[in-house]
């Protein structure tokens, strides 16, 4: 009998991932070959490809996802669940001292940390995301300097992991991503070499996460906004943090558009609907805004190199630690855990979880007792 | 000296078709040529330009067919020998204007030589010409021999002259562009004065106004006229018969199918049984003629391409002579004997003829013919039609291709006729999803673009040439730009009428005989008209790209994007690299991811090749024109280019 091959590439990715509409846009299938583009938020296929194993594939965080190896490889110990994931502390956190004056969005410790990993030399390039007009666009900095400029909230999906596969490819060893849970997770395949090269390193020096409850779609969030305000005055759009239940967009002349927040859940990416990670759980340290104090950032500590840096950066005054309180904890692991199991109830409704057949891949894979468990 | 005008009478020369045409109309002693180039029909406005100064000729590359065929006329109403030049849909393109002229008819001797294209080789159309002769009820002259292409279109003129009004020549593919033996007849030395009269009364032919008005008049005029050519054609010695005095069959042919069917005859050895009626004047058809060859026989065959235009015409006659000639049986395309499209051949007639006469007839062995086919199926490697290495259409429609695919809202590209026609395939990455006439696809995207208001939201896009531009995309444009259409056109501005063979436009600074002449902006008139006008270097593939994507993105109504580069053929760019290009085999990935081999599945160009032992890419230098272009797609940087000093 014939030997079936398994194919994980182009077409597969093609008709699972973005024919469904499950593509968040993230960039881990851009700049690895001639054949996907991103453009305006929206991941393009130019031409098909022929080979067999790709890592288009291999690296996209929507397809064939297995947590117990992902979570094997980064934190030694098989996905439990958990609504925050697997971590080793979560505090309070804010901008040190050393970086007051130029504190940006919110408590800017994903700022500080990105600035002083730089600066001392723990990672050689950060792959941040910056703005192009309304366009959030990738890029790789290499001076600590340049992390700033990058600082605001981008509310619609980047495809920043574009930004480390070009890094990968001019020789960066020791990468920085701050990134969303997908593209978070995508970091996590890439750096458990998922197609088994000989002379594989993991290329990253420090993954921050985001938190993130959903995106919103470029392409539909533009004439959206061209509805309500000339595109060009927009200076900054903002989410406070909860119960406030609104998007701010600042104009140019001081005017302040909100918008409640039901109507921006219109146009959120269908792929987020399938997410089942709120804190980027396969991060090195992951940040997200706190409840109620918009000077505050949550931080999570997931391993040791993360630890090391968070420890150093407050050593040198760059990072301000406190105690996270005991009521936004609760909280948070509440939202999370709603995220996780909204989103894996739909996924395995549609039956996106644990396939078997060849011809359908699946999107997660996860132990049965840990997937009976969440979806009980 | 051209052999062309060679004075000597009874020289004899090899020569094409065409130029057997030319000739003709040398002997004939022709003032003015005009037309616009399209295969097969290109070399005889060619030729006669490069005698123009010797003969004292005024020869032409017109804008269209139409305006080819206006100036022509002009030279007829002022008493010159005019000859008009086109292929068969650009009669369609003229036949506005014909109807007219047959109308006003014409005074100095005035030929339509139209080269109609059988089998489509160089067309999108298997059009048929001979139709507009009876549809604008004017003589039509068909050749069947290179000899008879010069008498032909030499007597042409003399035809046109005795009935005042214009006389159709119609050639084809297997004609024009064959070659064969001719006989050299005497140059004319008549010259002739221009002199345009119209004081005369008002009905002259001669010296009245030329008009079609009073229109009833001037059609029963008309009419006359073609009642005078029935009877000129009844003595034609173009209508030829061998065969027996009474056949089994009369076969009746024209044009190049008279060569077919000889030589099917010949192979059968049926000369004892088949009458081949070859007919020169084939509208209107000489009715005694037809009448005494038709009596001789019981059965009849039309061998003719590509409708059945003389068969049809046989029947009508047959019918209205039955009680004289009796009821015949007819075999041709309307009873499927022959096919009713495509080209025909020897084989294809002797298909027919054989069946018609009972003949069993294997041209070959049955066995030979499978192993002949399977051979070449096996052995010859698949050949697509491609755009030639360095071609810049290949790197515009890269770029057009791939923005489509970014922007990601399944756009398209109406497209037009010209080289890049052929982007309807692999080489241009399939881009173009429709395609019909000169200047449609922008008249076709014009349409498309006022569908938004039900419910259509895909960015629309048209393409066309620069020689294209100027024959008929202008009225398009303006028509989309005054309905508001959002569109964005792109044309491809190669500096020629590249796919016939470089003839000058009227972008072009110099005309078919060398001449300086202004040359008509393709940007400004695009913002006269009120388009957005952007222009870049298709080379530049990101930079076009870019653009591209803005344009589309762009809203706001007609966009036009010049993709400006020369073709690689053309005088400015043959023979000349810009770039030494090679590749790094240390840094080629070929198949592996990362690559693909993106230069040599995908993009396609003929200087690049895979070496399948090696699994890299190479360059091959014979073919390599060093545009440079494939080190900007290559996406491992191993595609090397190094200016050539």
């Amino acid at each position: 009998m014939e030997e079936k091959v398994l194919k994980r590439g182009q077409e597969e990715l093609r008709k699972q991932v973005l024919e469904t509409r499950l593509c968040t846009g993230c960039g881990a299938c851009i700049d690895l070959c001639p054949y996907y583009r991103s453009y305006r938020g929206k991941t393009a296929v130019l031409f098909p490809c022929v080979i067999d194993e790709g890592r288009c594939f291999a690296y996209c965080p929507k397809i064939e996802v297995d947590l117990d190896e992902l979570s094997g490889r980064l934190f030694g110990k098989p996905y439990d669940g958990n609504p925050l994931g697997s971590y080793q502390s979560i505090t309070a956190a804010q901008a040190g001292d050393r970086l007051k004056d130029i504190a940006p969005q919110a408590g800017g410790t994903v700022s500080a940390l990105m600035y002083f990993a730089l600066k001392k030399g723990y990672i050689d390039g950060a792959a941040l995301t910056d703005r192009k007009g309304l366009i959030p666009v990738p890029r790789f900095v290499t001076d600590a300097e340049d992390v700033l400029a990058c600082s605001t909230s981008k509310y619609t999906a980047a495809p920043t992991l574009s930004a480390v596969n070009q890094a990968v490819k001019d020789g960066y060893k020791n990468i920085g991503l701050v990134g969303t849970p997908c593209q978070v997770l995508a970091t996590a395949l890439m750096r458990s070499n998922p197609l088994k090269a000989d002379d594989f390193v993991d290329p990253f020096g420090l993954v921050v996460g985001l938190f993130c409850t959903w995106a919103i779609d470029f392409r539909l969030f533009e004439p959206f906004l061209a509805e309500r305000i000339e595109i060009s005055r927009i200076r900054k759009i903002d989410i406070p943090p909860p119960p406030s239940e609104i998007l701010e967009v600042f104009g140019d002349n001081g005017t302040k558009l909100e918008i409640s927040l039901d109507e921006i859940r219109a146009i959120v990416p269908n792929g987020c609907s399938y997410c089942i990670d709120m804190t980027s759980e396969f991060s090195d340290l992951s940040v997200g805004v706190m409840e109620g104090r918009p000077d505050m950032n949550t931080l999570i500590v997931r391993t040791d190199r993360g630890r090391k840096i968070v420890e150093e950066a407050e050593k040198e005054g760059y990072l301000t630690l406190s105690t996270m309180p005991e009521e936004n904890l609760e909280h948070l692991i509440w939202a999370a855990g709603n995220k996780k199991k909204r989103g894996l109830a739909k996924a395995q409704d549609e039956g996106m979880v644990n396939t078997s057949d060849d011809e359908t891949k699946a999107y997660l894979r996860m132990s049965v007792e840990v997937l009976g468990r969440l979806t009980a | 000296m051209s052999y062309l005008i060679d004075t000597k009478e009874g020289a004899s020369y090899l020569v094409m078709g065409n130029e057997a045409i030319v000739r003709g109309a040398l002997e004939a002693g022709v003032n003015v040529a005009s037309g616009y180039p399209g295969t097969p029909s290109s070399e005889i406005i060619e030729s006669l330009s490069t005698v123009a100064k010797e003969r004292n000729l005024y020869v032409e590359w017109s804008v269209n067919e139409k305006v080819a065929l206006e100036v022509a006329a002009a030279a007829s109403f002022a008493q010159l020998r005019a000859l008009c030049v086109m292929k068969q849909n650009g009669v369609n393109v003229a036949s506005d204007f014909l109807l007219h002229l047959v109308g006003s008819g014409t005074r100095g001797g005035f030929v339509l030589v139209t080269c109609d294209d059988p089998g489509a080789l160089s067309s999108v159309n298997e059009g048929e010409s001979r139709y507009f002769a009876r549809l604008m009820e004017i003589p039509l002259l068909e050749p069947g021999t290179f000899q008879e292409a010069k008498e032909m279109t030499k007597w042409a003129f003399e035809l046109s002259e005795e009935l005042r009004q214009i006389v159709v020549v119609r050639s084809v593919t297997r004609m024009s562009h064959a070659s064969g033996n001719i006989t050299y007849g005497k140059l004319s030395d008549v010259k002739r004065t221009a002199e345009f009269k119209f004081n005369g009364f008002v009905l002259d032919q001669d010296e009245g106004i030329v008009i079609s008005a009073p229109v009833a008049w001037k059609h029963q005029q008309q009419q006359e006229k073609v009642k005078k050519a029935r009877e000129i054609f009844e003595e034609s010695p173009f209508n030829t018969y061998e065969g027996p005095k009474k056949p089994e069959l009369l076969l009746i042919t024209s044009s190049a199918c008279y060569l077919y069917s000889k030589e099917a005859i010949n192979v059968l050895g049926v000369e004892d049984r088949v009458g081949l009626l070859k007919l020169g004047t084939t509208w209107p058809l000489p009715p005694k003629l037809m009448i005494k060859h038709l009596s001789q026989a019981d059965k009849v065959m039309v061998v003719e391409e590509v409708l059945p235009f003389l068969e049809e015409n046989v029947k009508i006659l047959a019918a209205e002579r039955a009680g004289e000639i009796g009821i015949k049986t007819f075999y041709g395309k309307n009873d499927g004997t022959i096919p009713m499209t495509g080209e025909l051949n020897p084989d294809l007639v002797i298909a027919a003829l054989s069946t018609v006469l009972g003949i069993a007839y294997t041209p070959v062995p049955a066995e030979y013919d499978q192993t002949a086919q399977s051979s070449v199926a096996s052995g010859a490697p698949a050949r697509e039609q491609v755009f030639c290495p360095g071609c810049p259409h290949r790197a515009s429609f890269f770029s057009i291709h791939n923005a489509l695919e970014m922007d990601g809202r399944e756009g398209f590209v109406c497209g037009d006729i010209g080289c890049y026609t052929m982007a309807i395939g692999s080489t241009g990455f399939h881009s173009l999803k429709t395609l019909h006439s000169m200047g449609s696809g922008t008249g076709v995207a014009s349409g498309f673009g006022k569908l938004g208001q039900f419910g259509m939201n895909q960015p629309i896009l048209a393409v066309c040439g620069d020689s294209t531009f100027y024959h008929a995309v202008i009225p398009a444009l303006i028509n989309a730009v005054h309905n508001k259409s959002d569109i964005t056109l792109i044309v491809l501005d190669n500096s020629g009428t590249a796919m016939t063979g470089f003839q000058p436009h009227p972008g072009l600074d110099h005309n078919v005989l060398g001449e300086e002449v202004p040359s008509v902006d393709i940007a400004r008139i695009c913002e006269a008209i009120g388009a957005r006008v952007e222009i870049r270097d298709p080379f530049d593939l990101e930079g076009t790209r870019e653009t591209l994507n803005e344009l589309i993105e762009d809203a706001s109504g007609v966009k036009v994007l010049i993709m400006r580069k020369a073709c690689a053929l053309s005088p400015q760019r043959k023979n000349k690299k810009d770039y030494d290009v090679h590749v790094d085999e240390t840094i080629c990935v070929g198949e592996e991811c990362g690559c693909g081999r993106l230069c040599t599945r995908i993009f396609g160009c003929p200087g690049l090749i895979w070496n399948e032992a090696q699994h890299k890419a190479e360059i091959d230098e014979v073919i390599c024109v060093g545009c440079g272009v494939c080190a900007d797609i290559c996406p491992q940087g191993a595609i090397k280019r190094e200016e050539v000093a």
